[in-house]
């Protein structure tokens, strides 16, 4: 209950109450006053009238016409007084001019006193009194206490509308802070679940488009991604030790070999070379894979300046083209103009070096490689193409993870780094790689002029 | 004797760089700790520092930075677990000093040892000469003996460098770095010796002495003789 009160709902809810009542009383209190207005101003021109009508009558027949008028008057509203110009009563039902009484013919409010009632009961009237033409004085007057029973009427009529309202409201508030409090308290059970680790639930999702549901759509969609990516995560994990337990199994096996059969000097190096070589391939995993974590982690551009990309394209041709040749590959390279990028200069060597590696690695001999840079509107280039099996349809995704090895490819000696390398590099750039499918392997890295990576050259 | 100073906080690598330093017939002492470290740098005047980057008390590139700063110009090896995309290392580098990224071969470490003690050969002059092998700086032009040898600008580019650190074992990872400005390990493992194989079997001529020795496991030497 106390968390129901406190609720942001509920207090939205109960304000919007109070002030739907403020606005209530106040309509009413309105209407109040005008009807009181328009009571008293019609019996005002009323007794006014009735005041002309007997100060024209000839004297004589003024005490009977009072007397006639409070005859007729079976409520006892009706007030009326004759009095000579000394003050003396001498006809009607008032017993004095009231004190302050202002006899010039306009109606005004005044404590009249009765005769035959004690003063203290005297009734507020509105009353009118002139002079005659003889000096007497003549007052009318009504008493106005019907103004009160209106308000009366007013007043039920008031809280027989407003009560109902403000109950309404309340309950609406409570409504609406329940339901939002039971779904945040589903939201809030699910997350814990998640928290605990159960990475397949979703908050739920009614499907509908009002703001809670749309935001748990948000969520779900964040929970996706971050479900893929920890069990992609996971996956690498569990690659890393596989890729790093199989060398170390090789070496051990064969240093156990060697302790135990080993006789001479020969055989044990020969022993221990096998086992610094399975060492060798562990250690060259870890270091591609903190090599792969440092640049993904680099945010500095600090190494960055203008690349001369036609440069780097020769150079790495340079440096692959005798191992081309020692496979038979023809390694061609084709620069349309001198294109310059602004980036890491090393790592984009390393980038298109890593590419043309692969490249070679996966032609057969007899096949071609080619690099070419080309120039569209506003993008740069670097295009690596080979006449290999190219990359299926559905491996374009999977040659980018990490320890990635087409089964064609089982036996080719790598550590499968490679391509998640270039990856790395061309986000740290905001470029783009693009891998095109099919037969003929063809990948891209698209330098667009204005590269939005995380290191925004300085322009 | 070639004194050498190492500075290494862990006491089974130093155990082993001290052993096989002291075998080679280098002078070697060893400081654990950064403090310690500096003193002993300051104190012994080593001809060549083995510094460790990440050390209990002073971190290695600082105790480096002090010494530099008081005109110690000691050339410096520098170890490390951390990978090598730092700008103060590069700033290291071009300082003529080494890097060496933790784990390394022993004969990697001795082989950069080596090369730091012995400054290459004077890079002034118009040709360099190893044995019966010469080579013209200004034409571009090499040759044996008599006979001339046709080169590639990149073959070109690696015998230079090879004649001005002649007797010197040059390991792969020297050579990646120093002739193809490799800043990392090339996924394919024999870059080095295909580029090698062909340079040498221009060098070295059917019937000829053999120059080119690859020293199996560590990288290569050009001798001037057998």
């Amino acid at each position: 209950m106390r968390q129901l009160i406190r609720s942001n709902t509920f207090r939205w809810a109960t304000a919007v109450a109070v002030v739907f009542a403020i606005f209530m009383i106040a309509i009413f209190g309105f209407i109040y006053w005008k009807i009181d207005g328009y009571l008293i101003s019609r019996s005002d021109r009323m007794i006014a009238q009735q005041l002309n009508f007997m100060a024209a009558l000839p004297r004589d027949r003024r005490a009977d016409a009072i007397a006639d008028h409070l005859g007729q008057d079976s409520r006892g509203v009706q007030y009326a007084g004759l009095f000579d110009p000394a003050g003396n009563r001498l006809a009607g039902n008032l017993r004095e001019v009231p004190h302050g009484f202002r006899i010039d013919g306009g109606a005004q409010a005044a404590k009249a006193s009765r005769i035959g009632q004690s003063p203290s009961g005297d009734p507020l009237i509105r009353a009118v009194g002139r002079h005659l033409d003889n000096g007497d004085v003549l007052l009318l007057g009504r008493n106005v206490d019907e103004t009160r029973e209106i308000s009366t009427v007013v007043g039920q009529a008031l809280a027989l509308g407003l009560l109902p309202t403000l109950c309404l409201c309340l309950l609406a508030g409570v409504w609406l802070s329940v339901r939002a409090q039971r779904r945040v308290e589903e939201v809030n059970e699910r997350v814990q679940r998640i928290i605990a680790g159960d990475l397949s639930e979703r908050l739920p999702d009614r499907k509908v488009d009002d703001p809670f549901s749309r935001l748990a759509a948000i969520v779900n969609g964040m929970l996706d991604e971050m479900e893929a990516m920890i069990n992609a995560l996971a996956g690498v994990g569990n690659d890393i030790a596989h890729d790093l337990r199989t060398p170390l199994t090789r070496a051990r096996l064969s240093l156990e070999r060697g302790r135990t059969h080993a006789t001479t000097l020969e055989q044990l190096q020969v022993v221990t070379d096998k086992a610094i070589g399975g060492i060798d391939q562990s250690l060259a995993i870890i270091t591609a894979l903190l090599r792969l974590t440092e640049i993904e982690n680099s945010r500095r551009s600090a190494g960055f300046g203008n690349v001369a990309l036609h440069e780097i394209l020769r150079e790495v041709c340079d440096v692959y083209e005798p191992i081309a040749e020692d496979k038979s590959i023809e390694l061609g390279v084709d620069i349309d103009r001198k294109l310059h990028v602004w980036g890491d200069r090393d790592l984009l060597f390393e980038a298109v070096a890593n590419l043309v590696d692969n490249a070679i690695k996966f032609t057969p001999a007899g096949g071609k490689v080619g690099l070419e840079l080309l120039r569209s509107d506003q993008e740069t280039t670097v295009c690596v193409t080979d006449t290999g099996p190219g990359v299926g349809e559905q491996e374009r995704e999977a040659v980018l993870r990490r320890f990635y090895r087409s089964d064609k490819m089982r036996n080719t000696p790598g550590v499968g780094l490679g391509l998640s390398l270039v990856t790395a590099i061309v986000k740290l750039h905001g470029f783009r790689l693009v891998i095109h499918p099919g037969s003929g392997g063809r990948i891209e890295v698209v330098c667009p002029d204005k590269a939005n990576g995380p290191n925004l050259p300085p322009r | 004797m070639m004194k050498v100073l190492l500075i290494e906080d862990d006491a089974g690598t130093a155990e082993e760089i001290l052993a096989e330093l002291s075998e080679l017939g280098f002078d070697v002492k060893w400081a654990s700790n950064g403090i310690d470290g500096l003193d002993k740098a300051r104190a012994l005047d080593p001809d060549v520092l083995i510094v460790d980057r990440m050390l209990p008390g002073m971190d290695g590139l600082t105790i480096i930075e002090a010494l530099r700063k008081e005109q110690v110009g000691t050339p410096v090896l520098v170890l490390s677990a951390l990978g090598a995309v730092d700008d103060r290392v590069r700033g290291l580098r071009s300082g003529g000093d080494d890097y060496l990224t933790k784990p390394f071969a022993i004969v990697e470490l001795i082989a950069r040892i080596e090369a730091l003690l012995r400054r290459p050969a004077d890079s002034r002059g118009t040709s360099l000469r190893v044995g019966a092998l010469e080579l013209d700086l200004i034409e571009r032009t090499a040759r044996r003996g008599e006979r001339e040898i046709d080169l590639l600008p990149r073959e070109f580019r690696l015998l230079e460098y090879m004649m001005r650190r002649s007797d010197q074992l040059l390991t792969r990872a020297m050579l990646l770095e120093e002739v193809w400005s490799y800043k990392f390990v090339p996924a394919t493992t024999n870059l080095v010796d295909v580029h090698m194989g062909r340079l040498r079997h221009k060098v070295d001529g059917p019937g000829e002495v053999q120059m080119i020795h690859n020293v199996r496991g560590s990288g290569f030497i050009l001798r001037a003789q057998q």
